[in-house]
């Protein structure tokens, strides 16, 4: 029977009409993945002396040992917020004659067989060949690799039982803060230490023959949480729907003023406030604001004039280019409304563009916080700004009509790659390859002033040009309608 | 379009073409009108007028081509071959007819993630409606929304079937439309609805001269609400009936292969 239910599993994600498709951007997942996987592998390796060099007087296990509470918990708390919920159909197995616990065990013990899960092994096996073995022996390596996996199966577990149990996602991420900021004050003020902790731990654990298979008891706890909790709610509606608020009916009366294209913008605002994958994706839109404070006060990169602009770009266009890359595909569940309706393309399109440019605005009046930092920050945003009002708002709005895939905007979760094609990437070219590079090259000549010019007047024609520009990105949409209607009855 | 027989002054501004008594003027014109999917044809249409205030009835079995030519009458995909013009005006790339038409194919139409006060309230101001005129003309859906609808706390998506196509046919007539293009109406809602559907349709039919198309699968009720009935098989119009008490016999014969 299990042997079934996996093997549907794997024929659900094969057989979804996106996955073949979609072979570019799988491509470009997997490409990502190795990447990773790489880099894991190199840190694996590097890590024990990395670990002596910061810290000599002690051994690279030893601190390894203290940290791996604090990294279980991180990696808990990644999981708790990232790790989408397994859903297997139940409701189509729960009508047929099969036994409840095994539905139940699958459930839960699926995560355990997705290799992505064992992407930390990566890292704790090449550690376990240089760090440990070296010092403690090979047996204690291999039972600090059997330690982690432990860890994993119990990670696995456990995050899937909290997401479901304690389905508010905001609340539990805040919880989860407050008790590692906790544990970290305890330790910094010396209180009370867990690194302490973890270290006899493990190092007990490691060190000490046959007691460290005990390490499994949380994973059979975990496991048993989980078939309690099934047991006690064992039909979807119970833990998978969120619990069904009356719904609020809504009123941007401030936008009201500005006619049809108002409307269109309020009701674009209901869209990213209504859906998951919008509402987490504005969520990250906001954190992706403070990426700065981790590169302006940095020397490294602030001597780079390409890299600059690049964050610069980035950071004063957020809200445009996160959200940019869904317009007019976001529509596609009510497309055939908007085509159908009193709305003309004309100002269609312009609502659309006038949404991208407030997106543009409130991003950069956000970042400009940043403007402390110094005249070279302040350059820079302005020139991205106006790059990102005058060039790369048209860019979105002309290439927005060559993406036909329905973004399916209920499913949420931090990868989700749906309804994202290789022409997202394409778009990139002239978004943010084309100014790196001008500023790169006439960085060898030790002139990348001009390139900023070049690209602040290139910004500012744009802006000047928009009548002409919108008809000419309205006749392209004209052109490509009926490609997108037809691609948006698509479900995938 | 106004009807001629009663208003005739308001023709007056533009010479008429000089009409036989008690026809109508053409709504919708389909010339020349083919769909081909992947080599296989799914609408043939040579020639085919629709008169302002006709209830058109269409029917066929699946894959006749009914929603396709639906689709191409609102402009949601391109024809092969050939134009629709209502009232004259071409219908493809253009906008002008979008303040005239009213209509609801499936749940494309409808914006789930919206309450239905909201929907409404959206459609109302696309048409530029007061809140007076929306509030007015909820209050002649009530029946037809048996109190599920307004105030139920519900998002759309969260509506069942037959409660989202009521809200969908309600937003099409919102924008007080002279042609009403409807696609399945009658099938998910409970036989009570159905009756108050159709009588609403005839209703307006009647009072507001409007000019609908309906399709449907349900013979009885299309020959209950439409006086012209044209069958469609494979994309060829194989019948064109005006409504007499045999049609639905004729039609019941035609099907029962």
């Amino acid at each position: 029977m299990y042997k079934i239910l996996f093997q549907h599993y794997l024929l659900k994600g094969f057989r979804s009409p996106g996955y073949y498709k979609n072979l570019i951007v799988n491509i470009f997942v997997g490409i990502m993945m190795l990447y990773f996987l790489a880099l894991f592998l190199l840190i694996g390796f590097m890590l024990p002396k990395m670990l002596r060099e910061i810290a000599p007087e002690s051994n690279p296990s030893e601190i390894f040992h203290g940290i791996m509470l604090y990294g279980w918990f991180g990696i808990l708390m990644i999981r708790y917020l990232m790790q989408p919920l397994n859903r297997l159909n139940i409701e189509h197995y729960q009508a047929l004659p099969i036994k409840r616990s095994i539905i139940t065990n699958y459930l839960i013990l699926k995560p355990l067989l997705n290799p992505a899960n064992y992407l930390m092994l990566c890292l704790t096996i090449p550690f376990a060949i240089k760090g440990i073995t070296p010092e403690l022996g090979a047996f204690a390596g291999f039972r600090f690799v059997g330690i982690t996996i432990f860890i994993i199966w119990f990670n696995s577990m456990l995050a899937p039982f909290l997401k479901r149990k304690y389905h508010n996602l905001l609340i539990g991420s805040i919880a989860l803060l407050i008790i590692g900021g906790g544990l970290a004050a305890l330790e910094y003020f010396k209180i009370f230490s867990v690194f302490e902790l973890s270290q006899h731990l493990f190092r007990f654990l490691v060190t000490t023959p046959f007691v460290w298979i005990l390490a499994v008891t949380p994973c059979i706890v975990a496991f048993l949480l989980n078939k309690l909790f099934f047991s006690q709610n064992f039909y979807p509606e119970k833990f998978e729907r969120k619990r069904k608020n009356k719904a609020v009916t809504q009123r941007f009366t401030f936008m009201e003023r500005f006619g049809t294209i108002g409307e269109l913008i309020s009701l674009n605002i209901k869209l990213v406030l209504r859906h998951k994958r919008t509402k987490s994706t504005l969520y990250t839109a906001l954190f992706v604001l403070a990426y700065g404070l981790i590169f302006y006060p940095n020397p490294v990169y602030n001597n780079q004039p390409a890299w600059l602009l690049f964050i610069a770009i980035f950071l004063s266009g957020t809200g445009m280019l996160i959200f940019g890359q869904w317009i007019i595909n976001w529509d596609g569940a009510h497309f055939d409304y908007l085509m159908t309706r009193n709305i003309d393309t004309r100002t269609y399109i312009r609502s659309n563009y006038t949404l991208l440019m407030a997106l543009c605005v409130a991003s950069f009046i956000l970042t400009s916080p940043y403007f402390f930092f110094g005249q070279k920050i302040i350059i820079n945003h302005m020139v991205a700004f106006l790059y990102n009002a005058g060039v790369n708002s048209y860019v979105y709005l002309f290439s927005a009509s060559f993406n036909t895939k329905r973004l399916e905007l209920t499913r949420g979760s931090s990868m989700n790659m749906q309804g994202v094609s290789y022409k997202n990437f394409i778009v990139m070219i002239p978004l943010l390859g084309i100014p790196i590079i001008l500023v790169a090259f006439f960085g060898i000549f030790k002139a990348s002033n001009i390139a900023l010019i070049i690209l602040g007047a290139l910004g500012f024609v744009g802006i000047l040009c928009r009548e002409p520009l919108l008809r000419m990105t309205e006749r392209q949409f004209l052109r490509r309608k009926y490609a997108l209607c037809a691609g948006f009855r698509k479900h995938e | 379009m106004q009807d001629y027989v009663q208003q005739p002054d308001s023709l007056s501004a533009m010479p008429p073409p000089p009409p036989v008594q008690g026809e109508a003027t053409t709504s919708i014109m389909a010339t020349n009108l083919t769909k081909i999917y992947n080599g296989v044809t799914v609408l043939n249409i040579p020639s085919l007028s629709i008169h302002s205030a006709e209830g058109f009835g269409l029917v066929g079995n699946n894959g006749a081509g009914k929603t396709t030519f639906f689709r191409l009458i609102l402009d949601l995909i391109e024809a092969t071959t050939g134009v629709i013009e209502i009232d004259g005006q071409k219908v493809a790339r253009h906008d002008e007819w979008k303040s005239k038409v009213g209509s609801f194919l499936d749940e494309g139409f409808l914006i789930d993630f919206l309450t239905p006060e909201e929907y409404f309230a959206f459609t109302a101001r696309i048409y530029k409606k007061s809140e007076g005129d929306l509030a007015t003309f909820l209050e002649t859906m009530s029946d037809f929304f048996n109190g599920e609808i307004i105030g139920s706390g519900k998002l759309i998506r969260d509506l069942s079937k037959g409660n989202q196509k009521k809200t969908g046919i309600a937003a099409a007539l919102l924008g007080d439309p002279q042609i009403l293009i409807l696609d399945e109406p009658f099938t998910a809602l409970d036989p009570t609805s159905q009756i108050r559907l159709k009588r609403m349709l005839n209703d307006f039919k009647t009072t507001r001269n409007m000019t609908m198309l309906i399709s449907s699968h349900d013979l009885n009720h299309v020959t209950e609400v439409c006086d012209r009935i044209v069958v469609l098989e494979k994309g060829v119009v194989v019948r064109d009936i005006h409504t007499s008490e045999n049609t639905l016999k004729e039609l019941e014969s035609y099907f029962a292969v």
